[in-house]
């Protein structure tokens, strides 16, 4: 870990980057742009550029320097030094350490010990720290919004900036009680932090970007896509679609249904937006709905209140996926 | 409902505010306090966050301003156009396509001397595929048209622009479109200085000019024969001359009131050992300013002011500088078998010098431009010494899975 001093000493002429890891909702945003009011530099912020849904995995980044010039390019963060998950169930979902170098940080909000993120991440290089910030959270501020509190962690690991000087940012930003309660936990998450060091040192300074990542080598290039950019169903060129995409995970409910009640009226089906009610032809040759797409479905429960019957009920999923709460 | 960042604006700034902020809300803020009257925007997609900036402001009544939203794009800048003419300090924004759908009622602005300002936040055109990212097709349509163009860098520059343009505008009498970067720009939290209400109100005073009048009836826009029609357009024309040194001068009254310089064209590090400048503009001169830290044998010439073109002042930058060589880098293309159309300006504009250059079409539709594209860009250019060839190529581009355009591995 580096002193105040030494971060201050390799700031002069080096760029610090972070990365947050949250779903849509959880505030991964606001985190970061904390982190640039709350440093005494220069910082910028970028979201990952695109769309955001409330429980989709989102990024952010953080770019922090004494040197102006060095925070004033708009390139993409390619090397995190430190990486914060507000959320543990994106640990199997996407691959949180990417772009990480030796001796980099992974904060991670969770209840599980480092050598199981160790295995789950699959990487034995980096420094990693977690902070039960859920628990801190219900507890202090009563909701399970853990973004501030991360942040405490990522003091105690980094001291790019004090514990005095989050708080001033923290007090422009919200008001009285809020502002006190948010205070009070980052506090706790300082203390309560839990550091597993793997050995190896930062090197801040030296740039690991594989050289040409931005161009994704392996997808097709131009002279491999079909005429007129279309994309023809029956030919894999092009993984496209929202089928690709696991919105499951976005949602705060797991959707029951009751196969004894159904009519099979299919009202659920239309109003669907993810397509994620299933139904088959039967012999009898009518459609028959035969249950709920887990991957697609997001939990919006369009089906529920259109249901006649009372057929489709919820039950909030298990575990901090469902903190994603609107 | 408020808009967290726009709070900020709901209340008189007396003094300068250091805050963070994204584009397209510090966008909505420098409008807000350049005190329009008329707000008229579609507000479905293309649409940023500007506008919904300003129907907060005008929602908590900090803002007296109509706010109107409208049916298309093409209504918007009708709608604005009209009010403009009737007197009202207007202002509209849009994106991509927008500004397409844009077009049948862009040069009206122009014609009736309007000073209306616009907001473009630069994003790919449909074409073969949809993107809503970044790129610089707004340079392809409509920048011939007569409106002032101003591109900016970074958040606190498409700030300043806000309260610039209107500044331009005014003083030109021709409308002004400011630029900044979809996504780059638009969306990125980054530091910036508010400048107090008192000073903005006193550079953007609203001026008696020529508007729609009951008392003063006529016909604006009434069809003329070809006896008059050329004489309209060299009018034009003849106006139009000194929006140069009118924006220049809107410029040098901003560095007074505030401290922060612009001109027309920015350099830096020109006076470098290898003679060879990038030139290009928008948010693409952050990243290569940074790139330079540790390349310091070249240099950047950024363009600030797009339209009316300056190019008088560029041949006097590379003149001065004995500038030989200049790499053009720009987010668009054209296919027109020359060159894409930033490159055609700098070309027209730089051809009595006899310049070497090559252009380099890089970051389409969101494609990050990074160090990688600069260090091949540079070592290209050391090869020149003629302009005989292709004058330009895609840079970053996979030809196949495993290979780059014009790259060896």
């Amino acid at each position: 870990m580096l002193t105040p001093e030494e971060v201050k000493e390799t700031l002069k002429d080096a760029c610090i980057n972070l990365r947050f890891h949250a779903r849509g909702g959880q505030g991964g945003v606001t985190a970061s742009n904390l982190c640039v009011e709350a440093y005494l530099g220069y910082g910028v912020c970028q979201p990952r550029f695109g769309a955001e849904r409330m429980g989709s995995p989102t990024e952010s980044f953080v770019r922090l320097s004494a040197n102006e010039n060095l925070v004033r390019t708009n390139e993409q963060v390619y090397i995190p030094h430190y990486v914060s998950v507000l959320d543990p169930t994106l640990l199997g979902e996407i691959d949180v350490t990417a772009g990480i170098p030796h001796g980099g940080w992974l904060i991670v909000n969770t209840v599980i010990d480092q050598i199981t993120i160790q295995d789950i991440i699959k990487r034995k290089d980096l420094n990693i720290a977690t902070i039960d910030a859920t628990n801190i959270a219900m507890e202090i501020l009563g909701r399970n919004i853990t973004n501030t509190i991360i942040l405490g962690s990522l003091i105690r690991v980094s001291n790019l900036f004090s514990l005095e000087e989050l708080s001033d940012a923290i007090m422009r930003r919200f008001k009285g009680e809020i502002a006190a309660k948010n205070i009070e936990a980052i506090k706790r998450a300082i203390e309560e932090t839990c550091i597993y060091e793997s050995g190896e040192t930062l090197d801040i300074a030296k740039d690991t970007k594989v050289p040409w990542q931005q161009v994704e080598l392996g997808l097709p290039g131009y002279t491999q896509l079909d005429k007129a950019g279309v994309w023809y169903c029956d030919v894999d060129v092009i993984e496209f679609g929202s089928n690709q995409v696991k919105t499951g995970s976005w949602g705060e409910w797991d959707i029951l249904w009751d196969k004894e009640t159904c009519t099979d009226c299919a009202q659920c089906w239309y109003i669907c937006p993810d397509f994620a009610i299933i139904r088959e032809k039967g012999e009898d040759g009518l459609w028959h709905m035969k249950g709920i797409d887990i991957f697609h479905c997001k939990s919006c429960q369009n089906c529920i209140e259109v249901c006649p019957v009372k057929a489709i009920d919820k039950k909030l999923k298990q575990g901090p996926a469902s903190c994603a709460a609107p | 409902m408020s808009i967290e960042p726009m709070k900020i604006f709901f209340k008189e700034i007396k003094e300068p505010i250091k805050t963070t902020m994204i584009g397209n809300y510090a966008v909505a803020g420098g409008v807000t306090q350049t005190d329009p009257d008329v707000i008229c925007a579609f507000p479905i997609t293309p649409q940023t966050q500007s506008v919904e900036g300003l129907s907060d402001v005008v929602h908590q009544g900090r803002l007296k301003a109509a706010f109107v939203n409208v049916e298309s794009e093409l209504a918007a800048i009708s709608y604005s156009t009209a009010a403009c003419a009737a007197g009202a300090r207007a202002f509209t924004a849009t994106a991509s396509q927008g500004y397409l759908l844009m077009t049948e009622a862009l040069p009206m602005a122009v014609g009736w001397r309007l000073p209306l300002t616009m907001m473009i936040s630069a994003r790919a055109f449909n074409s073969p595929n949809l993107s809503i990212w970044n790129s610089w097709e707004y340079t392809q349509v409509n920048s011939e048209l007569g409106w002032n163009i101003i591109v900016s860098e970074n958040v606190q520059e498409t700030y300043d622009a806000a309260i610039l343009s209107v500044m331009i505008s005014e003083e030109s009498l021709f409308p002004t479109i400011f630029v900044h970067d979809g996504f780059i720009i638009s969306h990125s939290v980054q530091n910036l200085w508010l400048i107090p209400d008192e000073t903005v109100r006193k550079m953007t005073l609203k001026k008696p000019r020529h508007t729609i009048d009951p008392s003063k009836p006529g016909t604006w826009g009434g069809i003329v024969t070809p006896s008059y029609f050329m004489e309209g357009r060299a009018k034009l024309d003849h106006e139009k001359k000194p929006a140069l040194t009118q924006m220049k001068s809107c410029f040098d009254q901003f560095k007074t009131a505030t401290g922060r310089e612009y001109n027309l064209i920015e350099t830096y590090n020109l006076d470098n050992s290898s003679k060879t400048a990038f030139i290009t503009m928008g948010s693409m001169c952050g990243n290569i300013i940074s790139w330079m830290t540790k390349n310091k044998d070249i240099g950047l010439i950024k363009i600030r002011a797009f339209r009316p073109f300056p190019y008088l002042e560029l041949q006097k930058i590379v003149q001065e500088y004995n500038i030989e060589k200049l790499i053009i880098l720009e987010k668009s293309d054209s296919l027109n078998n020359m060159l894409p159309p930033f490159s055609m300006s700098i070309a027209s504009a730089l051809y009595p010098l006899k310049i070497l250059f090559r252009s380099f079409i890089v970051g389409l539709g969101g494609r990050d431009v990074t160090r990688d594209e600069f260090d091949v860009a540079k070592k290209k250019m050391q090869s020149v010494s003629d302009m005989n060839g292709p004058l330009y190529m895609y840079l970053g581009v996979r030809e196949t899975k495993e290979k780059i355009v014009g790259v060896e591995r």
